[in-house]
């Protein structure tokens, strides 16, 4: 565990949480008023809606936070503050890329250089301002394994270390919020999510209406495949139907002769739940079905297609064209499975692992009843901010510098996420497309953020630039259809529930009718108890 | 503890070569010597020594009363509360419904989770008392005994970590096992992928490591055991066979008991080898235990109270399984 | 004792036309272990046996250790081999880099010697009042500490978490341990929970029960308080016990796993050895980290191992004693 240490500067005269936009607006005597949060104070009361994360004031794109703070107690007057970050960006390039524009935060780079429109002395002044606000609030991170971060986020809840700003999975949604963890985004954040980003995006992030967090990335499931292995086996392009899906397992599928599985057709992979849930879920979606009813009550998997789905599973298991007894991620990088069923996430991963043979893989829709159909998961991720947080309104500035602040698209490529600020919030300055420095961040490192404006900036209008996966594509054009999973107070559990009731399926312990049954038993039984 | 408070100095200590056999019984006879001819001081003494006795036990009684008995009423509240773990006073409390939620229809507490755990701690002691009971038998006849129990030693002064991960991946298809298999011409197992093999072979690992302990305290046991049963036994013409089942292993009855109800329990409770072979206790539930399912819920949902309720179930069934063991060797004792 | 001797003296006590009155005689006159060896009428079965069982024992460690030297690729491919192709120590080199060893090698060395020496001292402390001293309630303390040695662990589990996270006036809590995060700040949450053993109480006072009282007597006659008797006196005289506590004592802290994950789930800083080392496996990429994680598991099971091929003997006789009780 390497720690970092920061070391802030300690600067009288400005209160924290002050963005560039604010204090360009603000007259520079302004700053100093708000020192002893007496301002602060009365627009949190006035902006009262606000409730939690204390007050915002009107703004365009960038949220404006009143300095100062509700809770004094730890802001220790012009003391720097520092946020830390549990995220699970734990392995590279995601390790990087948040570092990187973490780091651009804490060294208040940009800040000051007076770009943008209109760059002049007052402006430069405010810049100055706002700078000497930004270093005075440090970002920390730290970084678990995804397969921890749930516990992780519970235990350092539960042994009062918990950190200011979460970034979980939108599954844990629900139990987060019931759990008293998450704090509801200030309205204006919310206002703000809700016109910018997809629709599943935003359900991922919400409970009952609230929203809770900035989606970060939004992950949708498509059909990857080896066309070396489809090639081999005679077979053009992918499968657009579930039967040419299957046609095309067996076809492609081979063993040793001591069983061991050398080449599975269709990668069905016990790895993890994404691997299992995911997988089916995606394929259960494209045929128009659903895991649980809309109101999130019961099971709804014991639907035809729900049947046609697990049954297609044991097929492919049980005529040994699937093998979930090996690991997909280390397998299909290994040019070992012809399909399989992921998220988009998994291409920045594949092309690490697979060097010049990533060439080979391609993606397409997960495919359904017929070549029209068109449905898929969508999963993601969000930040938030702790409802136990100090520092909530810094830690919603430091969001909103992250997530909504715009930087010119192209600097990007160069620099990971460390855009130049732009103000004057728009889709282009100078000729230059705009995203935020998240959608940068995450297009960089080859994954999908939930802002549809900049996927099609990062995607559409930087068609023709070398370092954009035209395998994202299809991931991209899911974003329209893809259904969010369902994310209630008990989502994690009905979803291991699932995930074990699958297996037992795949391992042909139990017939598919019997496992729907026992899985909505088991689903009901969970999904019944209060919490 | 009452008499021995007015007791006046004894008269004369018992003899030395007595003194130990009295002592083994735990009641207070043993007496510091105070000078007989000093009735006087004598009370003075023993409150003194009443207050140094408790200085001295001071430590572990106050260890006890924080780390025992305020978490037993912890772990008894938690278990009749709702809580999410966070805040002490969001604690509600609900009764039984805990417990009726383990239970409920539906729920995959009782099975599968529970039957693993009894299997688990079941297959773990069968394998590892067979394991042990032949290897002792075999050893105590051999030279260098100390040479072959420090080899059978070490997997118990390894860490689990090492212990899981090692036959984790020496259960892979890449893994060393896989490949004697396939070496003799047999087609590769996914030991822990497959649900029917994931449990035995969890279990396997368990007593494999645990094996070493019984065999150390069951050759100790045979030691024990008189050589003169032996030579009547073989002057009565008996076989091998005979003289172990009637002569060896009812006079190792005591050790076998202890193996047994240690190892029993400690399968019972032990998820740190499933936690590290298996993670979450996949595939599906086929290698959940009820020590794992306690954890994960509390510490991955934040439902304590489930927990708290699952821990005590265990702990209930482990009295209970516990008191079993005892009763059946000790009726088998009277019976013989 | 010479084994030509054995194998002709189990020859002859075996053969079935001696009469059983002479061969009473001649086996009689035989020392207890030679006794022994007359019951075995097919040693190299024994042999077969007891060996097979140490192969199967010892193999899985050889398996760690030379998977631990493997080249990158070379875990997981088929067909399986049990040898690297070539001694690489690069996995050693990754392990080292991607472990902060100083960290895990100072927590796991720190927690260990803590418990350690604090299960001596309270051990010795509490079985010397319960063996030696006589006040009222002896008989229900020892009781006590028998009764909770009963109790399983995980029952204490949450509770002692919960304890230690809500322990009054640390680590920003308040007084009615609400607000911070209690003692898992400080590397007191890996070692609070097992300052007190009430095996080791337990093994102590067996021991010292057996110790002569003339001779404690003595020294209280020459003004001794009991302090002085249990320092002076009795401590000397406890150090094979001592010796055997602290090393069971030593081994199953080094190891401790899961209490250890707990805690440093709750906070990094506090990562033991063997947490550590678990945490090293991908899931994204499992087979490039397993030799990795073996060379990392040989770099933390040495010392201990090390320590026990030394103390064996101190070792094996505190399991005997364990099964004693």
């Amino acid at each position: 565990m390497k720690r970092r240490t920061f070391v802030g500067r300690a600067v009288g005269g400005t209160a924290g949480g002050i963005t560039s936009r604010l204090a360009s607006r603000m007259a520079s005597g302004l700053a100093s008023l708000m020192t002893n949060g007496a301002m602060a104070r009365a627009v949190a009361s006035g902006g009262a809606l606000s409730g939690l994360a204390g007050c915002t004031a009107p703004g365009n794109e960038a949220l404006r936070e009143g300095g100062g703070g509700r809770e004094e107690e730890g802001r220790g007057g012009a003391g720097p503050v520092t946020l830390t970050v549990l995220t699970h960006y734990a392995n590279e390039p995601l390790k990087s890329a948040l570092q990187g524009a973490v780091d651009a935060w804490n060294a208040g780079a940009g800040m000051g250089v007076g770009v943008g429109p209109g760059a002049g002395g007052a402006r430069a002044d405010a810049d100055a301002d706002a700078e000497t606000a930004r270093r005075r609030i440090q970002v920390r991170t730290t970084a678990v394994a995804f397969p921890d971060l749930l516990t992780t986020y519970m235990v350092r809840q539960a042994a009062g270390q918990e950190p200011d700003i979460l970034h979980p999975y939108c599954l844990w949604t629900g139990q987060l919020v019931r759990a008293g963890v998450l704090r509801p985004a200030p309205p204006e954040v919310a206002r703000q999510i809700r016109r910018n980003y997809s629709a599943a995006a935003v359900a991922g992030a919400s409970v009952d209406g609230t929203l809770y967090g900035y989606p970060t990335e939004v992950q949708t499931y498509c059909l990857y495949y080896n066309k070396r292995l489809l090639h081999a086996a005679g077979i053009a392009g992918p499968p657009r139907t579930c039967e040419e899906l299957e046609d095309a397992a067996y076809r492609t599928a081979r063993r040793d002769r001591h069983g061991n599985t050398l080449v599975q057709g269709f990668g069905l992979s016990r790895s993890d739940d994404s691997t299992v849930v995911g997988q089916t879920l995606a394929l259960l979606a494209a045929r128009g079905g659903r895991f649980l009813t809309p109101d999130g009550r019961r099971t709804a998997l014991g639907s035809p297609a729900g049947r046609a789905v697990l049954d297609l599973e044991h097929r492919l298991i049980e005529r040994g064209a699937a093998d979930p007894g090996v690991s997909l991620f280390k397998a299909f990088p290994a040019g070992q499975v012809a399909m399989a069923i992921n998220a988009g996430w998994w291409t920045a991963s594949l092309r690490n692992v697979m060097g010049a043979s990533y060439r080979e893989v391609g993606v397409a829709p997960v495919p359904g009843r017929t070549a029209d159909d068109r449905g898929t998961l969508a999963t993601g991720f969000l930040m938030g901010v702790n409802a136990r947080s100090k520092h909530p309104q810094e830690a919603w500035e430091f969001l909103r510098w992250l997530n909504a602040a715009k930087v010119p698209a192209n600097g990007s490529k160069a620099g990971g996420a460390v855009g130049k600020p732009v103000h004057g919030a728009g889709r282009s300055w100078q000729g230059q497309s705009l995203v935020t420095r998240m959608s940068a961040l995450q297009v960089s490192v080859g994954s999908m953020t939930g802002r549809a404006d900049d996927m099609r900036t990062l995607l559409l209008e930087l068609a023709g630039a070398t370092s954009v996966d035209p395998n994202l594509r299809p991931f991209l054009d899911a974003l329209h259809y893809a259904a969010a999973e369902p994310n209630g107070p008990r989502a994690q559990q009905t979803k291991t529930l699932l995930r074990k009731n699958i297996e037992e399926v795949w391992t042909g312990r139990t017939p598919v009718d019997a496992a729907l049954r026992t899985l909505s038993r088991q689903v009901d039984q969970e999904l019944s108890r209060p919490y | 503890m009452a008499p021995a408070v007015g007791d006046p100095a004894l008269p004369s200590a018992p003899p030395p070569a007595q003194r130990p056999a009295l002592r083994r019984t735990g009641r207070p006879t043993s007496v510091p010597r105070l000078s007989p001819g000093v009735p006087r001081a004598s009370r003075a003494i023993r409150r003194r020594q009443t207050v140094i006795a408790y200085l001295f036990l001071a430590p572990t009684l106050l260890f006890f009363l924080v780390f025992l008995v305020l978490p037993l009423l912890f772990a008894a509240l938690l278990a009749l509360s709702r809580w999410t773990g966070f805040d002490l006073s969001d604690i509600r409390p609900v009764g039984m419904a805990n417990f009726a939620d383990l239970f409920a229809h539906g729920s995959t507490f009782l099975t599968p989770i529970l039957t693993n755990t009894l299997l688990y701690a079941f297959g773990t002691v069968v394998l590892a008392l067979c394991g042990a009971l032949v290897i002792a038998h075999c050893v105590n006849r051999l030279r260098f005994r100390g040479f072959w129990r420090t080899l059978y030693f070490l997997p118990l002064v390894t860490t689990v970590v090492a212990v899981g991960n090692v036959w984790k991946y020496m259960y892979e298809p890449g893994g060393l096992i896989n490949g004697v298999l396939n070496g003799l011409g047999l087609p590769s197992l996914a030991f822990l992928q497959d649900p029917d093999t994931a449990l035995p072979s969890v279990i396997v690992v368990q007593a494999w490591a645990s094996t070493g302990s019984a065999i150390l305290i069951l050759t100790a046991g045979l030691t024990a055991i008189p050589g003169v049963y032996y030579e009547a036994a073989e002057l009565d013409g008996a076989g091998d066979r005979t003289i172990f089942w009637r002569i060896t292993l009812p006079l190792l009855r005591p050790s076998l008991l202890f193996v047994c109800l240690t190892q029993f329990i400690a399968g019972l409770q032990s998820f740190a080898l499933i936690n590290v072979m298996t993670g979450d206790g996949g595939p599906g539930d086929a290698t959940n235990v009820a020590a794992l399912e306690m954890y994960q819920q509390a510490f991955r949902y934040g439902d304590w109270g489930i927990a708290g309720a699952a821990a005590f179930v265990l702990f209930l069934v482990i009295a209970v399984i516990t008191a079993l063991q005892l009763w059946l060797f000790r009726r088998k004792d009277e019976e013989a | 004792m010479s084994g030509h001797r054995d194998e002709r003296a189990r020859r002859s006590g075996s053969t079935p036309s001696g009469n059983p009155p002479t061969g009473r005689r001649i086996r009689l006159q035989l020392g207890p272990r030679l006794r022994l060896r007359l019951r075995n009428r097919t040693p190299w079965f024994s042999y077969a046996i007891v060996i097979t069982g140490a192969a199967l024992t010892v193999i899985p460690f050889l398996d760690m250790l030379m998977t631990s030297f493997k080249g990158p690729g070379e875990y997981g491919k088929l067909p399986y081999r049990f040898l690297p192709e070539a001694f690489s120590l690069t996995n050693y080199r990754a392990a080292i880099r991607q472990l902060d060893l100083p960290l895990l090698f100072r927590n796991s060395t720190l927690a260990t010697v803590l418990i350690t020496g604090s299960t001596l001292l309270t051990s010795s402390l509490a079985g010397y009042a319960l063996a030696k001293l006589r006040f009222p309630g002896r008989e229900l303390v020892f009781r006590l500490v028998l009764a909770t040695m009963m109790f399983p662990p995980f029952l204490f589990f949450i509770p002692h978490f919960l304890i230690l996270v809500h322990w009054p006036a640390a680590g920003g809590n308040d007084l009615l341990g609400r607000g911070g995060a209690g003692l898992t700040v400080s590397l007191a949450a890996l070692v609070m929970p097992f300052l007190v053993s009430s095996f080791g109480i337990f093994l102590m006072r067996q021991f010292m029960v057996s110790i002569p009282d003339e001779m404690l007597e003595a020294a209280r006659i020459d003004g001794a308080g009991e302090f002085t008797v249990w320092w002076r006196i009795v401590l000397p005289q406890t150090k094979p016990v001592a010796v055997t506590l602290a090393l069971l004592t030593f081994v199953s802290s080094w190891n401790e796993y899961i209490w250890a994950l707990l805690v440093s789930t709750a906070n990094p800083r506090l990562m033991t050895l063997p947490v550590g080392i678990q945490l090293l496996q991908s899931h994204l990429d499992p087979d490039r980290m397993v030799p990795v994680m073996m060379a990392g598991l040989v770099l933390s099971v040495l010392p201990v191992l090390l320590l026990f091929l030394l103390l064996q003997k101190h070792y094996v006789r505190g399991v005997m004693l364990s099964g004693l009780k």
